[in-house]
């Protein structure tokens, strides 16, 4: 048994996650600068290249920077194991993850199949790194719990929905769209969304929601079997339209089911959650489980319309329902880490948590976002307003960045000034 | 008689709860949360006790290892104890924003440290001691809090 991942010294360096974590808001501006500069004609199609770049730039710049940063910090905490050369693992994939998805979206965007090509290299490179790592380093995990069987589940969908992104870029790059393009996107999206990112996320809430908020744990039942039916769903759902598909729409009904019992699962755990104290955090939580039950709603009706509405589909459940979830982790996780690795270090006089975050800042980044939430939706009717909520959106990604950066400079104010450094901390009790 | 890893994780459980409690009355108003402060920082001493009095020593002398999970483990609890410190004073200085930025850090810290323990430690000291596990549950019960 391996005891590394217990060790303060062991845990990776907080360079790991928060490079990752700093980096994912200016993606999201980017992309809120892309909508500024489209038009609503443009972006009602789903496969238009600028509607692609703007999904990739939220989806891989912000979804998989701020997930995969949570999860390099977390696997140690939440399966006990250990990522080998974490540090460097983290610094490779970073650097490919980050030209590769600058190469993607600019490429996408002016139509560089150079680029392209360049970036679905460095994008399958600097996934695969991180997932395999990451899957390798479960093969020492001694408690396996319905979160880590989730855990390594959406890890797979990652792993699968990157073999098939590298390809359907690739595929832009040299300039040849197979007949098999569409339905390899669709499952590439539909994959990423509930078998990645919603697997990924129903794990974690497993642990999260009782651990910081005191809620009620999730019922063993539906632990035992959430993950599976999301699994079984999304097989059918690949059976369905390769072979009968008017039927996918029975296979999406049961996916999108089990989200939505989890979204009111989650309503219940937070309401009746021991920790009355409310913040930003749980505002995020709750705006996610509306935001999640809306999107599958609308994922399953959009099917009837003969999928006119995906643009919103992918509004609400993206935008609202996994953006939502994100942005709460970032509150909670960065300035947690930035006073556990100061206190680790010795130091002693450093602000507390809520200090290193403007509670102010941070509500008005909350209420900027939803109102540009709601503003995308209704774009999509009211057509002349999309660059005013780009605007709206655009401001509040500035403003999650200011509050992440200003735990980050604490951290490296602390380092630089040494205000003291208390040994104390250091001496055992004695018995 | 329940398993080490058992009664020890009902008692985080229990330390949960009187956090929360605590929390309740201090958001409330914090001149009252004394109380409820006290009763919480006492059942969290009492389990730091539980383990680096009784369940840490019988797992270091069985195992041979001082220096491994159970060294770390010390290590996070003073600076629980750190914390419990500085939110016992935020409290005599009626300073809320400072109790509630200690409370929420401890929170974290604690939720790591228990799951820690839970997932790894205390199933390795189950594997460990289980023929004395109805021996050292007894002990850790009625030991007096120093």
């Amino acid at each position: 048994m391996d005891f590394d991942g217990l060790s303060v010294d062991q845990a990776p360096p907080i360079t790991a996650p928060l490079r990752f974590f700093a980096t994912a808001p200016l993606f999201a501006m980017l992309a809120g600068f892309f909508i500024l500069f489209s038009d609503v004609a443009t972006l009602s199609s789903r496969f238009a290249p600028q509607t692609i770049a703007i999904a990739h730039a939220v989806t891989i710049g912000f979804f998989s920077f701020v997930m995969f940063g949570a999860l390099v910090q977390m696997l140690p905490v939440l399966a006990g194991v250990k990522i080998s050369k974490v540090d460097l693992v983290s610094k490779v994939s970073y650097v490919s993850l980050l030209f590769g998805t600058f190469g993607m979206v600019f490429g996408l965007w002016f139509g560089l199949s150079k680029l392209l090509l360049a970036a679905s290299l460095l994008l399958g490179g600097g996934f695969l790194l991180l997932i395999i790592a990451m899957l390798f380093a479960f093969r020492t995990v001694v408690h396996l719990n319905a979160s880590i069987r989730a855990m390594i589940t959406s890890l797979i969908f990652a792993l699968l929905i990157t073999i098939l992104g590298v390809h359907l870029l690739a595929s832009y790059g040299i300039g040849k769209v197979g007949s098999s393009h569409l339905l390899f996107a669709n499952i590439h999206s539909v994959w990423a969304i509930f078998g990645f990112a919603g697997i990924l996320i129903i794990g974690v809430a497993y642990h999260i929601l009782p651990m910081f908020y005191v809620a009620p744990k999730f019922e063993p039942f539906f632990q035992r079997f959430a993950v599976l039916v999301v699994v079984v769903g999304l097989l059918l759902w690949l059976i369905f339209n390769l072979f009968a598909p008017s039927y996918a729409i029975v296979a999406k009904s049961i996916v999108a089911s089990l989200f939505m019992a989890f979204a009111i699962l989650a309503w219940l755990k937070l309401s009746a959650r021991r920790r009355k104290v409310s913040d930003i955090t749980i505002w995020y939580w709750k705006s996610a489980v509306i935001f999640m039950t809306l999107g599958t709603v609308s994922w399953v009706v959009n099917d009837f319309f003969d999928e006119k509405y995906s643009v919103v589909v992918s509004i609400l459940i993206g935008g609202g329902f996994i953006f939502s979830i994100m942005s709460g982790m970032l509150y909670k996780i960065v300035p947690f880490l930035v006073w556990f690795h100061l206190n680790a270090k010795g130091y002693m006089t450093i602000p507390t948590m809520n200090e290193m975050i403007n509670k102010k800042v941070a509500k008005w980044q909350f209420a900027l976002f939803i109102f540009s939430l709601f503003g995308f939706v209704f774009s999509f009717f009211v057509v002349q307003l999309l660059g005013f909520f780009a605007l709206a959106f655009i401001i509040s990604m500035v403003l999650l960045e200011l509050n992440i950066i200003s735990a980050v400079l604490i951290y490296f104010k602390t380092i630089k000034t040494k205000p003291d450094f208390d040994m104390s901390m250091f001496t055992m009790k004695a018995e | 008689m329940s398993t080490i890893k058992g009664f020890l994780t009902e008692d985080h459980g229990r330390c949960d709860e009187l956090f929360a409690k605590m929390e309740d009355e201090a958001a409330k108003s914090i001149e009252n949360a004394k109380e409820a402060y006290e009763a919480f920082a006492k059942n969290s001493e009492r389990h730091f006790q539980m383990e680096e009095r009784v369940m840490f020593l019988e797992f270091e002398q069985k195992t041979g290892m001082t220096q491994g999970p159970t060294a770390i483990m010390r290590h996070e609890h003073v600076q629980m104890r750190n914390l419990l410190a500085e939110m016992g004073k935020a409290i005599e200085a009626k300073d809320k924003d400072k109790f509630f930025g200690n409370s929420e850090t401890l929170m974290i810290l604690m939720q790591q440290h228990n799951m820690k323990e839970e997932q790894m430690l205390y199933t390795m000291a189950q594997q460990h001691l289980s023929a004395e596990s109805d021996r050292i549950v007894d002990m850790m019960q009625s030991m007096i809090v120093e």
